[in-house]
């Protein structure tokens, strides 16, 4: 059988499934397959175990109460149940956000907006030539980005492949595994403000010197030499630079002497997914009041918490107790949390109400957007009838 | 035998970054683990296989040393996770500066951490 992973933004899928044994996957893809039956999460109100029900009765009761209550999560679920959920914050007149605010939205958000020319994952196979991996080290992060999509595959306009076709570029703080892949046909630039980098580029697209001239103005020449160019900015990039117009910028102005593509490289299955949803809704990608009718920082579901703004949160598919800084996962502690997920996570074993769902991607299909903006549609292993959709139904419908 | 480097405490940059060697999608434990790199290990006295105390924004875990060369030289890399989550502030939360120093014991469960969560 073949199948989609949606362990990550690349959405692969060639996974091939045979007599248990998963082909083709990543070590996390194929923990996704392979152990999609641990650690799953059990229904349970105030730590005591119940049925599924009264734990979606109790979330109902817990949200109607609330007064200040935010949806937050949603990017390992499928857009059909990421539609529910904004229903429901709707409904609430509440908050609601996903892990983009503090990862990749701003980047995501610039693309929909047009302020940055984008491209898809398949185009760059076809046609790519400079690959520039900005703050993302996707041997980890994105383990096939390199061997599916860019780097190594023999492209349409790029049959030679990495030996000859492409011509790689890493920049991080640390010589990182990707890092090392950068020798011939490569630059690899350590970093440490990023920001000088950006106006290295700037300025040696301007003709003038920088601290990076040597490398950057290379770079540019190679850039020159073809029509297919792409950036892939990760979360280094982000937090590297404080001002992300910067790069905006140093993106049109390098279109000024040869194309240059952005895709945003990083986070979780279907985050794209939860931004493009969100945005066609609201015009806006994450950290949404309905109350207010507005985004902004202050309703980061991050700000949220740490500013005791909220007084209950449902938290859907993602484990800020695992991922968020300890100054805002500890006032989690002070406010009622609602936890819809496959697995007991290190969030469901402090949550007030734990809600199981199935995986989405191998216990159910559904929708999901690839990092570069690319609707797939997953069909599941094997269907387990309470899915996040169904969940997200019985509260929309209770409330 | 006493080890000098038991009572040397050295500064370091910590990078928080996935690593899918230590990644559990099961959501069912975190592993207690910094990846040094092996120069800056060597100046600060600490070998492959000790457990450090890593100390950021006044919150101490215990973790186990692994020798990287991916790692940043003037430190170390700890995986997105629990960990780093417990060390880092929004202000470095890719990137912060953190002091080491070699510990007695046994790595911090990440069980620790939760208790201190709901109390």
């Amino acid at each position: 059988m073949i199948m989609i992973c949606p362990g990550c933004s690349c959405l692969c899928d060639d996974i091939y499934i045979k007599e248990g044994k998963v082909f083709n996957a990543c070590r996390r893809g194929n923990e996704i397959f392979a152990k999609y039956k641990e650690n799953r999460a059990v229904a349970r109100v105030d730590g005591k175990e119940v049925d599924v029900d009264t734990a979606i009765e109790k979330a109902v009761e817990i949200l109607k109460d609330a007064k200040n209550p935010a949806i937050y999560g949603l990017d390992t679920t499928v857009v059909e149940a990421q539609r529910i959920a904004i229903d429901v914050a709707e409904k609430l007149n509440g908050y609601i956000d996903d892990n983009s605010s503090f990862c990749l939205g701003e980047l995501v958000e610039a693309v929909l907006k047009g302020e940055m020319p984008t491209t898809t994952l398949d185009e760059v196979r076809d046609n790519a030539y400079v690959l520039v991996y900005w703050g993302t080290n996707p041997y980890h992060s994105l383990s096939r980005h390199l061997s599916k999509y860019t780097y190594y595959p023999r492209g349409k306009k790029r049959p030679r492949g990495y030996d000859e076709d492409r011509f790689l570029v890493v920049v991080d703080v640390r010589r990182s595994e990707t890092a090392v892949l950068a020798k011939k046909n490569a630059r690899f630039i350590m970093v440490d403000d990023d920001a000088e980098l950006v106006d290295s580029f700037v300025k040696v697209a301007e003709g003038k010197a920088a601290k990076y001239a040597k490398d950057v103005g290379v770079i540019i020449n190679e850039m020159k030499r073809a029509d297919f160019n792409v950036i892939f900015g990760g979360l280094g990039l982000k937090y590297g630079l404080k001002d992300l117009n910067q790069f905006k910028e140093m993106v049109k102005k390098l279109n000024e002497v040869a194309p240059v593509y952005f895709i945003p490289a990083g986070f979780h299955g279907n985050m794209r997914g939860f931004n493009e949803t969100l945005f066609e809704r609201v015009g806006h990608v994450n950290k949404y009041s309905f109350r207010d009718g507005k985004s902004g920082e202050e309703f980061a579901f991050t700000e949220l918490l740490k500013n005791e703004k909220i007084d209950a949160a449902l938290i859907v598919g993602t484990d800020p107790v695992y991922s968020l800084p300890f100054e805002v996962s500890s006032k989690l502690g002070k406010i009622k949390t609602i936890v819809v997920d496959p697995r007991m996570s290190f969030t469901a074993k402090i949550a007030d109400v734990v809600i199981p769902s199935a995986i989405s991607g191998v216990e159910t299909g559904g929708t999901m957007v690839r990092s570069d903006g690319v609707r797939v549609k997953l069909e599941p292993l094997e269907e387990k009838e309470v899915n996040d959709v169904y969940i997200l139904n019985k509260i929309k419908e209770g409330l | 035998m006493m080890r000098f480097s038991k009572f040397l405490k050295v500064e370091a940059d910590i990078v928080v970054a996935r690593h899918a060697l230590v990644m559990d999608e099961t959501k069912s434990k975190a592993e207690p683990v910094i990846f040094l790199h092996p120069e800056f290990a060597k100046r600060s006295g600490v070998n492959d296989g000790d457990v450090v105390e890593v100390e950021a924004n006044g919150r101490v875990v215990k973790l186990k040393v692994k020798l990287s060369d991916k790692a940043p030289e003037s430190g170390g890399v700890i995986p997105n996770g629990i960990y780093a989550s417990y060390l880092t502030s929004f202000d470095g939360f890719k990137r912060f500066k953190a002091s080491i120093e070699v510990a007695e014991g046994e790595p911090t469960s990440a069980e620790e951490i939760i208790g201190q969560l709901k109390v």
